[in-house]
């Protein structure tokens, strides 16, 4: 059993989750700095508190809550960003490293879908979750944050189809 | 779930972006700091050996032990004496003077109050509620010592003890 705060090498372990965890935060904050500042603040937290790198549920919990804070902390600063966005054309950070025109479609398609739906696949897709663990991060069933997926990868799939 | 395997895998092979090397650096800089905070957070959980506000308490409470079993003691020899007076009317005025003076031996007189003031802070100035004129805050951190001695037996009492005092003074503008 690995334990974050034993273990010497935690630079492996957060390398291996930092971009799933990073685009997760990024569902709450456009900016990739804003998003960095709380995958950090939840990585600290998760290591100060001894949990086991097994538990990575909590640290998606952890993500979830410091960004909802963070939300709730800046909205007024948000606001303020979101009229500026309004009125110039500001560029924002990728969340994927596209490869060709249908990854770009694909990713645009994600980012439309709502947020509820987008939360689960970004789990299970990237950060390979079990639905167990995303019920566990939403507070909902198992049941629920599977339908949630099913649903959001039929509209994918819908938005991708060629007409 | 299989309906969804073609899709699923053109989700797979899109990368998330990668973090910026200088989080790496910033996370472990955090960790240090956690590590250090929590080292000098246990330090300062060690209970100090000089607690002394707790002393303070402590010695005050011996004294005021000390002062009313004094007192009750001296109670219990005044009804004696009653007593004594009563059943022995017809007794000599030596023996009523020495019952005296045995009375006298038990009574501590205050011999003397010391107050030593080893810190003074200046806390800055401020205004009280509906007065405009400014009060400049001073905390004085003290030391007193109350002394009692009986005169008749020689033995002396001492009770030491920290206070704190704030006293405001009106500072006048020129």
């Amino acid at each position: 059993m690995q334990n974050l705060a034993s273990h010497e090498d935690w630079k492996s372990c957060f390398s291996e989750v930092a971009p799933g965890l990073l685009l997760f935060a990024r569902q709450w904050v456009q900016s990739a700095a804003d998003a960095e500042d709380i995958v950090q603040e939840a990585f600290v937290k998760f290591w100060r508190r001894n949990h086991k790198i097994e538990n990575r549920a909590l640290l998606y919990t952890a993500v979830r809550s410091i960004a909802l804070d963070f939300i709730r902390r800046d909205s007024r600063r948000a606001r303020r960003e979101a009229s500026a966005i309004s009125e110039t054309d500001e560029f924002i950070e990728p969340q994927f490293e596209f490869e060709d025109d249908t990854q770009r479609a694909l990713a645009e398609a994600i980012d439309v879908l709502p947020c509820e739906q987008r939360e689960v696949v970004v789990m299970k897709i990237w950060n390979e979750l079990t639905f167990a663990e995303i019920a566990g991060v939403l507070g909902v069933s198992q049941n629920t944050a599977a339908s949630r997926y099913r649903y959001a990868l039929a509209a994918l799939r819908n938005t991708l189809q060629p007409r | 779930m299989n309906d969804f395997s073609e899709i699923e895998n053109e989700l797979r092979k899109l990368r998330p972006a990668q973090p910026s090397p200088i989080l790496f650096e910033r996370i472990e800089e955090a960790m240090m700091n956690c590590r250090e905070g929590a080292w000098s957070a246990t330090q300062s959980r060690k209970p100090s050996p000089y607690n002394w506000l707790s002393l303070g308490f402590g010695l005050a409470a011996a004294a005021a032990l000390v002062l009313f079993a004094a007192i009750s003691m001296e109670h219990q020899h005044d009804g004696g004496k009653e007593i004594a007076q009563i059943s022995r009317e017809s007794e000599t005025a030596p023996l009523r003077s020495s019952a005296k003076e045995s009375t006298s031996s038990d009574k501590f007189l205050p011999a003397g109050a010391t107050r030593l003031v080893y810190n003074t802070r200046n806390e800055g100035l401020q205004f009280a509620r509906g007065s405009g004129q400014p009060l400049r805050r001073l905390r004085y951190q003290t030391r007193e010592t109350w002394q009692w001695r009986n005169p008749t037996t020689g033995a002396s009492l001492r009770v030491s003890y920290p206070s704190e005092e704030v006293v405001l003074i009106p500072v006048s503008g020129q």
